[in-house]
């Protein structure tokens, strides 16, 4: 599903994000990618998601090199990827349920079926009865779940989150590590960064760890 | 990453309505360009109907801009066919020489009024000129010392056609130059060829200056969709996140600019109809002092058809300018 191949990334102001990273990650697995602030996590991810772009090296996704996509293909890239922020991203000036339908918007799925589409994906974060309030009215742990509803509402085949415990509880967070582990299950690869590691070890998955920009350790 | 996709079930129920999909697969596509049409035009709905205070500055300054050059062309356009109207009544003064004396004139008139060019005739007679001239000039006492009447007998011709203006009527000139006991004869049309250049002069002014004011309604318009495209950067970044084209986020701006335009053509429109019935009051006046029936006709439909689009397709292009920069420098990072 994922293979970075000898990957690095340099930015302008000389900080070296990642240092001839290799790994691969196979469809339907669900890893951790962990370490400091500033190991290269988000980097990672935002390589996956072609925010950024290799300074030199290789990213593959879906079979894909990314090197080959055009500005104008990036979109559609994004489309198979479900992103979970730990800023959460949501639009204040739109409801939960326009919030968690914009995805299905962009791809232009019909609208009877975005209504149906969205209320599954509510139902399976438990907030259902949310659907018409603005997230400015919903908890922190609420806000995180609309913004993994909008992140599997068009059924992505890989699922990203950066950080998407950083500002819970400990209770709040098994919850959500739970709803990811749910969507795992069905088949949807799964990568998460996270530096909550009493978290992590409490779950049985692989896990990537890195240290200025290189990988330290992988396994589970 | 596709065949890692869940609904694969679903997919085989699918397929038992086999053909109801292959009838939908080339509707799915134009219908949801549609729909996502139709949101873009519900959310420039919106953002006109959250922000109606500079809304209504925006569209205020437009049909301004818009009203003033239009409002000109208009009226040009109608002092224009006034003028047309006075061609109409053009007609060819014939000087008699001195000593022709009053039978030989009627005859004369005659003779001119059977021509086949001429409409009708009407003989100024010198003395009735001179004692008329006397009355209404206020040179009363001044002509009375003269020893004699300075002013000819005078023949007015109405020719039959007036096509083509001056140059058209100058055969029959020179044919009735040439009838004895005629001295002079000229055409009565030279002042109106004056005010139709004149009103050239001022038409090509209107057109430039229409120009400028295009350009700087194109700046206004500009201006307003990037700030609209700044106030909603956080917007455009969580849809670009998620995988929405240039395109999607492009055209809610788009019909932006288009709804102003509408909404700015419609007000220049009222403008100019409220501004020609009031100005039609007065030239209304002006118009009875010279005996004409004449008055402004209003704000044609045609022109305020044409005023309409022209206004949507400036909104629409000065929304192009902003939103072409704009939000490709707007990228997640």
């Amino acid at each position: 599903m994922i293979r970075f191949d000898q990957v690095s990334k340099r930015y302008p102001n000389g900080h070296q994000g990642l240092d001839s990273l290799s790994f691969h990650i196979r469809t339907g697995e669900m890893v951790f990618i962990t370490g400091h602030s500033g190991a290269g996590k988000s980097t990672l991810l935002k390589l996956i998601m072609c925010m950024e772009r290799p300074t030199s090296g290789h990213v593959h996704v879906g079979g894909q090199n990314l090197r080959d996509l055009g500005s104008h293909d990036i979109p559609y890239l994004r489309r198979q990827v479900g992103v979970v922020f730990q800023n959460h991203q949501l639009l204040f000036d739109r409801t939960v349920f326009d919030n968690v339908a914009l995805p299905l918007i962009i791809n232009g799925t019909p609208r009877d079926e975005i209504g149906r589409r969205v209320r599954a994906a509510l139902d399976k974060v438990g907030l259902l009865k949310r659907e018409n309030m603005y997230p400015i009215s919903l908890s922190g742990g609420e806000q995180q779940r609309v913004g993994i509803a909008r992140a599997v509402v068009h059924k992505p085949a890989l699922l990203l989150a950066d950080e998407p415990t950083g500002n819970l509880d400990p209770e709040l967070s098994a919850e959500i590590m739970g709803l990811f582990e749910d969507f795992n299950r069905v088949g949807v690869t799964v990568i998460i960064a996270s530096h909550d590691l009493p978290l992590i070890a409490q779950l049985d998955h692989r896990m990537l760890t890195l240290s200025e920009g290189r990988l330290l350790a992988d396994g589970d | 990453m596709a065949a890692n996709q869940k609904p694969v079930d679903k997919r085989s129920q699918k397929a038992a309505s086999g053909a109801a999909r292959s009838s939908r697969s080339w509707r799915h596509p134009l219908r949801s360009w549609v729909s996502s049409h139709r949101d873009s035009t519900r959310l420039a709905l919106r953002r006109i109907g959250d922000y109606p205070f500079s809304t209504l500055m925006i569209v205020l300054v437009m049909s301004i801009v818009l009203a003033l050059p239009m409002g000109l062309a208009v009226l040009i356009d109608q002092v224009e066919r006034l003028g047309i109207d006075w061609q109409r009544a053009a007609q060819l003064s014939v000087y008699l020489e001195d000593g022709v004396e009053a039978d030989a004139a009627q005859a004369l008139q005659a003779e001119i009024e059977a021509l086949e060019d001429v409409a009708s005739t009407q003989l100024l007679d010198r003395e009735l000129a001179l004692a008329e001239f006397q009355q209404h000039s206020g040179l009363g006492d001044a002509l009375q010392q003269l020893a004699y009447n300075p002013l000819p007998d005078v023949i007015l011709v109405m020719p039959q056609s007036i096509e083509g203006g001056a140059s058209a009527l100058q055969p029959l000139r020179d044919r009735l130059a040439q009838l004895p006991g005629v001295d002079e004869v000229q055409i009565d049309l030279l002042w109106v060829e004056r005010l139709t250049s004149i009103l050239a002069m001022f038409e090509r002014f209107t057109g430039g200056l229409a120009v400028l004011l295009v350009l700087a309604l194109l700046l206004v318009m500009a201006n307003t969709i990037r700030l609209a495209i700044e106030s909603r950067r956080n917007e455009i970044l969580v849809i670009k996140l998620v995988g929405g084209t240039d395109a999607f986020v492009r055209r809610p701006f788009l019909y932006l600019g288009v709804f102003y335009g509408l909404l700015a053509g419609l007000l220049a429109w009222l403008l100019l109809a409220a501004g020609l019935s009031w100005l039609n009051v007065t030239v209304r006046q002006v118009a009875a002092l010279y005996q004409s029936d004449f008055a402004l006709s209003g704000m044609p439909l045609a022109d305020g058809l044409v005023l309409l689009a022209g206004a949507m397709l400036l909104g629409l292009a000065g929304a192009w300018l902003a939103v072409g920069r704009h939000i490709r420098d707007i990228e997640p990072r």
